[in-house]
């Protein structure tokens, strides 16, 4: 998952981004609203953390821009307002959801990744297809009840897939969200990640997890069996 | 700069005095000028008649002018006034002794009984009024021989006159234009007085040497003046509010920083440090986020115009549903469409987002919301009534009992939940509101506010 975290101050930022990577999330970082304006129009990315005072383009402005150019990614606002009156400013102008300074890492997290998981329509952490259960809050993956351990990448290529579940995704795709833009992006490396989830998630071949379709991608094939899916 | 008042009216009134004055000096004199155009007139028709009574036919048939005239300037070369008699065929049979070898361009030929009356002005620069009457005398023997008798008088006289009425009228329409002049600028100075007045008073203030516009003004001055005292005064809450807030504040955050202090400095290695300092950061947190919105509090504004209440609610619902997204909370919403609130809109959006969102967080799935005119507990009088309930669990009643204690102050140990409540309460009580915390009939918490619709006195 690619993070756009735009944040002026140094130190914050960096542990931000840190914490993030921690995660799974690729981050991409700006140090005042026109950087971000430009990493949020470039990029792939999946979720923003946007500081509202910003210098050169404000946090409020930056939102509006970038949703009036048709980015639709969710946006945390993070402020160290807290009067209605802002938080309503902020949420009118595109954001999804605030954080007043100063605030717990693990409040941040659990609040990316419910915005990610809405905005791919789901309405629970636990995303339950039969006998798999994805829990995205805990990062845990279980099948016939049984915790399988995943290597972080492995991960974070099921959680694009599962969160996208019935969608095509192409390799390319998936590379952009899951690597830095610096990192090798040998398309091997995908289908040994995707080699591995299918050996480790369904040895026997009995599910059919993950498809291949030739020339244009993979896709979650399970359908989810709560209905914790928005329409 | 622009001009003054006191010159903007002072060149109006002079324009239009000025121009008043000038049009009747002109029309008077021109009255005048005809009036002693037509004396003078009637009395050349009066010389006109000595002479005709003078003149007798001859038994020739020719005019004789051989009586003595009853007037004896006509003898009189210094005289200025001339007489002429001719026959129609345009030669003169008598002229006065005074006109003496001059020249005067009479009319001649006139028919009978016609008279012309024209000015002349003379080669050596006289002036002459001319007057000449067709006659036919009727014991003629020759019937058709008419006669022009003219007379002439010099207009020295006359212009002498209108000079001398000219002169007086100036003078007399001057001073009294002058005198008008200086009664307007009285005037102005008597009407701009509660201006100067004010200007004095206020400059008062700024100098610190009082705190309101005490003077008593005229009708057209009193919205200004009373807006600039509410202003002033709510100026003043403000900062009082302020200072007030800074130095609870500075105070409460003493206590958080002694412990990370002591706790510093204790290396006896029983001290959890990381822990003390996120404990003590987060105490912190909660007193300046209190403190912040007790500053940013308004209270009635002056001189803006009401917040229509509906609009404020609805931007609020409209974030939350975004923030509660996954929660799928069903809102009933009860809002009187022309309802306003005279108070400042960031209040407003406090007291309103801070008891939904409270209600968003507990309830199970319900949350209804009302606002509309209604008559309060206190008074009776028409409030602003904001009703919000959930079907929570409710608030715990000691939470209740702790944020309704009159004149507690909430930042002595604030509970998480109740920080949203407390600011509420003092945001309600800083508009002389009332609030009441309750059960729902949806099973949660209900919670009213009464907000008066506007300022007292």
């Amino acid at each position: 998952m690619r993070v756009l975290v735009v944040e002026d101050e140094l130190r914050l930022r960096e542990e931000l981004a840190t914490r993030l990577r921690q995660e799974g999330f690729v981050v991409d970082q700006a140090a005042d609203g026109e950087e971000g304006q430009y990493l949020g129009r470039e990029y792939p990315i999946d979720v923003g953390v946007v500081d509202l005072g910003l210098p050169k383009l404000s946090g409020i402005d930056l939102i509006r821009h970038l949703r009036s150019e048709g980015k639709a990614f969710p946006i945390l606002i993070l402020t160290a307002r807290d009067r209605w009156q802002d938080k309503v400013e902020g949420l009118e102008a595109g954001g999804d959801d605030y954080l007043v300074k100063p605030f717990h890492m693990e409040e941040l997290l659990a609040r990316l990744k419910a915005l990610m998981r809405r905005s791919a329509g789901w309405t629970q952490s636990e995303l339950i297809f039969g006998s798999l259960h994805v829990d995205i809050g805990t990062q845990q993956v279980i099948v016939d009840e049984k915790s399988i351990e995943l290597t972080a990448y492995e991960y974070r290529v099921l959680e694009y897939l599962v969160l996208r579940a019935g969608q095509v995704v192409s390799k390319s795709e998936l590379t952009e969200h899951i690597y830095d833009q610096d990192f090798d992006r040998d398309s091997n490396v995908i289908e040994v990640f995707i080699g591995r989830l299918r050996r480790k998630l369904d040895p026997d071949g009995a599910l059919n997890v993950i498809e291949t379709l030739r020339g244009r991608g993979y896709r979650f094939a399970l359908t989810p069996t709560s209905e914790n899916r928005n329409a | 700069m622009p001009l003054s008042l006191n010159t903007r009216v002072l060149i109006a009134a002079s324009a239009v005095l000025f121009s008043f004055f000038g049009l009747a000096e002109i029309t008077l004199e021109k009255i005048y000028h005809d009036s002693i155009e037509q004396d003078m007139e009637e009395r050349m028709f009066g010389h006109v008649y000595a002479l005709i009574s003078a003149a007798e036919m001859g038994d020739d048939g020719r005019l004789i002018m051989d009586k003595e005239l009853p007037d004896t300037r006509f003898y009189d070369p210094e005289s200025g006034l001339f007489g002429e008699v001719s026959s129609n065929d345009g030669k003169w049979l008598w002229r006065s002794e005074s006109m003496q070898g001059m020249s005067i361009p009479f009319t001649k030929d006139l028919p009978r009984l016609a008279q012309s009356s024209r000015q002349v002005t003379l080669p050596d620069g006289h002036r002459l009024y001319l007057f000449s009457y067709g006659v036919v005398w009727s014991d003629s023997p020759d019937p058709g021989q008419d006669y022009t008798f003219s007379v002439a008088q010099d207009m020295t006289e006359f212009d002498a006159r209108i000079a001398a009425f000219r002169a007086s009228l100036w003078g007399t329409l001057g001073g009294v234009a002058l005198l008008l002049l200086a009664v307007q600028w009285g005037i102005l100075r008597w009407g701009l007085l509660p201006l100067k007045h004010a200007a004095n008073e206020l400059r008062a203030i700024e100098e610190g040497a009082q705190t309101r516009l005490k003077g008593r003004y005229p009708l057209e001055l009193q919205t200004l003046t009373s807006n600039i005292n509410g202003l002033l005064s709510h100026q003043r809450e403000h900062l009082e509010r302020y200072r007030r807030t800074l130095g609870d504040l500075a105070h409460s955050l003493k206590t958080p920083l002694a412990i990370l202090q002591s706790a510093a400095e204790n290396r006896d290695g029983k001290t959890d440090l990381p822990n003390v300092v996120l404990e003590q950061v987060e105490r912190m947190n909660q007193l300046t986020g209190y403190q912040l919105r007790r500053a940013a509090t308004s209270g009635w504004t002056v001189l803006s115009a009401p917040i229509a209440v509906q609009g404020i609610v609805e931007k609020v619902l409209a974030g939350l549903h975004k923030v509660y997204a996954d929660k799928g909370v069903q809102v009933v919403t009860e809002l009187q469409p022309d309802l306003e609130f005279a108070g400042d809109e960031g209040d407003l959006m406090e007291i309103v987002g801070n008891l939904t969102d409270n209600a968003f967080k507990w309830c199970r799935g319900q949350v209804h919301v009302r606002a509309r005119a209604e008559a309060g507990p206190r008074n009776g009088e028409m409030d602003l009534f904001i009703h919000v309930e959930d079907d929570g669990p409710g608030i715990p009643s000691e939470m209740v009992r702790y944020v309704m204690q009159r004149g507690r102050r909430a930042d002595s140990d604030i509970a998480g939940h109740g920080i949203g409540l407390s600011i509420v309460r003092d945001i309600v009580q800083l508009y002389g509101g009332t609030l009441e915390i309750g059960e729902s009939e949806l099973g949660g918490a209900a919670v009213h506010v009464w907000l008066p619709a506007g300022p007292k006195g």
